[in-house]
């Protein structure tokens, strides 16, 4: 069965539609490897750190910058919510989007090779995942259905084959896995070399751990759920960013019948970051992490709660109701997902939207 | 996986048995000869017993026809599916093994993207003595594999894993697609070799094909009934269907791993799709039914072993299911005499209660 291949030549897919947000704390000299891929969309720095530092982005990129400065002037005090010294402070780059879809990739991940040594448009990948249909009710044994010279196996029942819209699209790494401090300690050596060429649906009623790497979604959809939470600067905790982002989603597209994939596309993580450091960082969510995961299992959202802000200030009133005693900290980050809100929809007037019918 | 120089002992040689229905001969057991030769087998000759089913020469077997079945269970041989692969239980009840591998005669060795051939049955060995990873999903798959890990962001207290169950291998060519989908793309073969093995999640249901699987008897061995099919049922080819969602309830309540993926075998034959429409008729109706009974099963906390959650879902089945069909109330008779012949055949007290359903995992 032939597959409807967009040639190299004819328009990127979804030019107009996608912005790729970038946090960076250094250079942008990754991007000349991706520069055929990347180029013809539009991109949205958000520059982490010392605002007076000059970002370097290669010539012939189209792109909007946001430094500290920016992101105070715009938000004013609710500028609280975005995180410093810490990538999570990426989600600003998801608020001031105006695109529908948006792609996240970190400064140290460069573009990888598939077994047979082409290389792989991650960019690509992720806009198929995201423009085809997602099957979390029913877990079908030859992966994603929808692929070319795929299908749906015996036994899985007809109803269930129209599918789910994608919300979120999951890409993995190559060469350097994204592994915690306590596993990066004991296995210093460890690269991931296996190419597995599957994307897949994650089920309905179970969490994963989403890793903001590699990262796509559908800002539509799903947008208002993607905040980052509070990290680094004046932070007891870090490396939880994209964690967090992924259990608030995960719950949510579950209520609203959205779906999540993971798999392809892999990209080449090049740097392995201290595990000394991570492990400072990571230290109270290791422990935290056991309370968060009954928590996260076991939210159920109202019925009225018909949008993604609707379940996502739902969400925050649970988080503080039940892991406030865990820590203060989980009061703070609380108020900040009911600020991020607030934010977004200032930015985002006409968002409103009722995602699909909640379960 | 590095081979070692001198000849080992087969993983589980003496600990695992090769259960293979079929009806005309078993030719394809030559290619398996490397993989297989060490095991036994049990064979299940469905069909006419009095042909005579030809095993190449160097095979340790046992073989079953219908007689036997009949003499050995008789009344509750009634359970046992004539004239359908669903057959291949009757093979399960009477092993005395900690492991079962099934495969069917239409498979072969199928080969890896590097031209090696794949030891399918040593590849669900792996499977099955390595834990499983039902309560969170890791995106890397199998963290057990060599080379992979559990990934950031995965909770430290789940990575003990659980005890694995069940394996469920795939097959390269001939997919495993229904008459409806055979009858459309008649054409779409298999290719993607896909090297992940996965623990499908607490509370996802799948659709478990019988042509490459392994499990674990000893843990869910009573719940592999492969139901009523064939002669004079209204049903096929829902067999292995039917014995998978069964197993997946019963393994998310006693906290058991059901894994999916690796190992590939080479499926050679496509069925007849008219044939199979006809078979499939009434199920691609009941399991719009069947479907939304199994995601509400909930045991209560005494089903503390897979016979007690067997027996309690075999009530459910009559209680939910016969208004959709008839059919649904004998297939609830035909579990629990089921049951009864299981535990007949496998007296002696060896399955000890596995009372792990741990109310905090639920």
């Amino acid at each position: 069965m032939a597959a409807i291949q967009a040639s190299k030549s004819s328009t990127p897919l979804l030019k107009d539609e996608l912005d790729i947000v970038i946090p960076t704390i250094r250079n942008l000299d990754f991007l000349e490897m991706w520069r055929p891929f990347f180029q013809p969309y539009h991109l949205i720095i958000v520059q982490d750190g010392d605002p007076s530092k000059t970002i370097n982005v290669p010539e012939g990129f189209d792109y909007e910058l946001y430094n500290r400065n920016d992101i105070n002037k715009i938000l004013g005090p609710k500028a609280s919510c975005i995180s410093f010294k810490d990538s999570a402070c990426r989600c600003f780059g998801y608020m001031v989007s105006k695109k529908k879809y948006i792609f996240t990739i970190d400064d140290d991940c460069f573009v990888a090779k598939d077994p047979t040594g082409k290389e792989i448009n991650a960019l690509e990948q992720h806009i198929k995942n995201l423009l085809s249909p997602s099957s979390p009710f029913f877990f079908n044994t030859l992966y994603d259905p929808y692929r070319d010279g795929a299908d749906f196996v015996r036994g899985y029942p007809f109803s269930l084959r129209e599918g789910v819209p994608t919300a979120v699209s999951h890409g993995l790494w190559l060469n350097i896995p994204d592994y915690d401090a306590p596993t990066q300690l004991v296995k210093p050596r460890e690269r991931n070399t296996r190419y597995v060429d599957a994307v897949m649906t994650i089920p309905k009623g179970t969490l994963f751990p989403m890793c903001g790497m590699n990262l796509g979604f559908n800002r539509e959809l799903i947008g208002p759920a993607m905040y980052f939470g509070l990290m680094g600067d004046g932070q007891p905790i870090g490396r939880y960013d994209d964690m967090w982002a992924g259990w608030c989603t995960k719950v949510i597209c579950d209520h609203l019948g959205l779906g999540i994939k993971t798999g392809l596309p892999y990209i080449w993580h090049s740097k392995a970051s201290n595990p000394f450091v991570n492990l400072k960082k990571e230290y109270k969510g290791i422990y935290w992490q056991e309370e968060l995961i009954p928590f996260f299992q076991s939210v159920t959202l109202p019925k009225d709660c018909t949008t993604v802000q609707k379940c996502y200030l739902e969400l925050a009133k649970q988080v503080k109701a039940k892991l406030g005693k865990v820590d203060e900290y989980f009061n703070k980050l609380a108020d900040a997902m009911v600020t991020w809100i607030e934010a977004w929809d200032e930015l985002n007037p006409s968002t409103g939207l009722a995602n699909g019918s909640a379960k």
